[in-house]
């Protein structure tokens, strides 16, 4: 029988025979684990979807739409080396204030997520490290969770023993991630993170994909050091060379990040790197394919 | 430019945008018949003969092409 994922790509790739083949050939690199993943997570999302009387065809028309977007920003990134915005001003005005965008693009960011494998793979990278360092974690600080992936996976490992906090400066993002995260002990609060002062310092902190959205990271990262304990770890991914209608930053190499990250006073424990698609490193790099970097960091002696 | 010498330039832009030399265009081409022709390698291979030619392609040019003589009747238009 065919699985959800099958039968979305195969819907994709009816109304968008270029990106039907990338999909397609993605789904050859898939095993069965990750089937069995992608399942329990569109199940999920289609509850989701059902409460909003929504469909998956809505879900799909929301995905080709962040593709038109995509497409336009790589092109327009392609010619000039740049990402088109400049300034968190400016996507805030063209993305996160305006609720029609933000609509589709939560939308489409959750349908993506079981449709690229490099998403796979970080999942993996985060749930090693997570019980690499499950006896220590008491407090655990979620920044950006928007589809619930991480934190559901971090309270399937880590248990009730720890406090579970999600901050996400968006009320829709915090919305979705309500309805995507069935677990009711973790506390979501709405802020910009660099305005959430804590009382208590976090043993683990995880930010998947928000650095490439602010103007100065390694402020963002400072923030992170202050409210992480002394022997804690940060989970951090980002990626380069990735143009989107809210990525404000651009990294253009792994070098870029690994400066970020010593200029905000962190170590690197760990970290796994993978490009977007499978190519040798000169024409990956020759071509500015993106670069998915995820990170166990410590604080510098 | 003559039609078929367009048509050898944009076959060379191809295969070193798809590193595969033995692609051979013609115009009823389409992405069915290129393997490595998916959504990724059609925005490189858009920029890459944007370069190639020192020409611009509009948004909606950019979706419009079928196959490739379609795309060598948008290039043959705004090459001098």
């Amino acid at each position: 029988m065919q699985s959800q994922l099958e039968n979305i790509v195969e819907r994709i790739s009816s109304r968008n025979i270029l990106h039907g083949k990338k999909l397609r050939n993605n789904l050859k690199k898939f095993d069965e684990d990750y089937f069995s993943r992608a399942e329990i997570f569109l199940n999920k999302y289609q509850s989701l979807l059902l409460s909003e009387d929504k469909t998956i065809e809505y879900a799909i028309d929301c995905y080709l739409q962040f593709l038109a977007d995509v497409n336009f920003e790589s092109i327009q990134f392609l010619r000039t080396g740049e990402y088109s915005s400049k300034s968190f001003e400016e996507v805030n005005r063209r993305v996160y204030s305006d609720p029609e965008v933000m609509e589709y693009y939560l939308h489409a960011l959750l349908l993506r997520q079981f449709l690229l494998p490099q998403n796979y793979n970080i999942l993996l990278f985060f749930n090693k490290t997570l019980h690499q360092n499950n006896e220590r974690i008491h407090s655990y600080l979620e920044v950006g969770g928007g589809h619930g992936l991480f934190v559901s996976e971090a309270k399937s490992i880590i248990g009730k023993k720890a406090k579970f906090d999600l901050v996400d400066i968006s009320q829709s993002a915090i919305n979705i991630a309500k309805k995507m995260i069935t677990d009711e002990n973790i506390s979501f609060i709405l802020s910009d993170v660099t305005a959430y002062k804590p009382t208590l310092k976090y043993d683990f902190i995880t930010m998947g994909e928000v650095l490439e959205h602010v103007e100065n990271p390694v402020n963002l990262l400072q923030h992170l050091h202050s409210i992480l304990n002394n022997d804690g770890k940060l989970f951090l991914t980002t990626i380069t060379n990735a143009p989107a209608i809210d990525h404000i930053f651009l990294f253009r190499n792994a070098d870029e990040i690994r400066e970020v990250i010593s200029s905000a006073g962190f170590a690197i424990e760990d970290e796994l790197c993978i490009y977007s698609e499978d190519m040798p490193v000169e024409r990956a790099e020759k071509y500015q394919i993106s670069m998915m970097y995820a990170g166990v960091l410590i604080k510098k002696n | 430019m003559e039609r078929n010498e367009i048509l050898k330039q944009v076959n060379e832009v191809f295969n070193d945008v798809m590193d595969n030399d033995s692609i051979v265009l013609n115009d009823l081409t389409s992405a069915n018949d290129v393997e490595e022709w998916d959504s990724l390698a059609h925005i490189h291979l858009v920029v890459a003969i944007e370069r190639h030619f020192k020409i611009r392609f509009g948004s909606k040019e950019i979706q419009s092409w079928e196959n490739v003589g379609e795309m060598l009747d948008c290039i043959v238009g705004k090459v001098k």
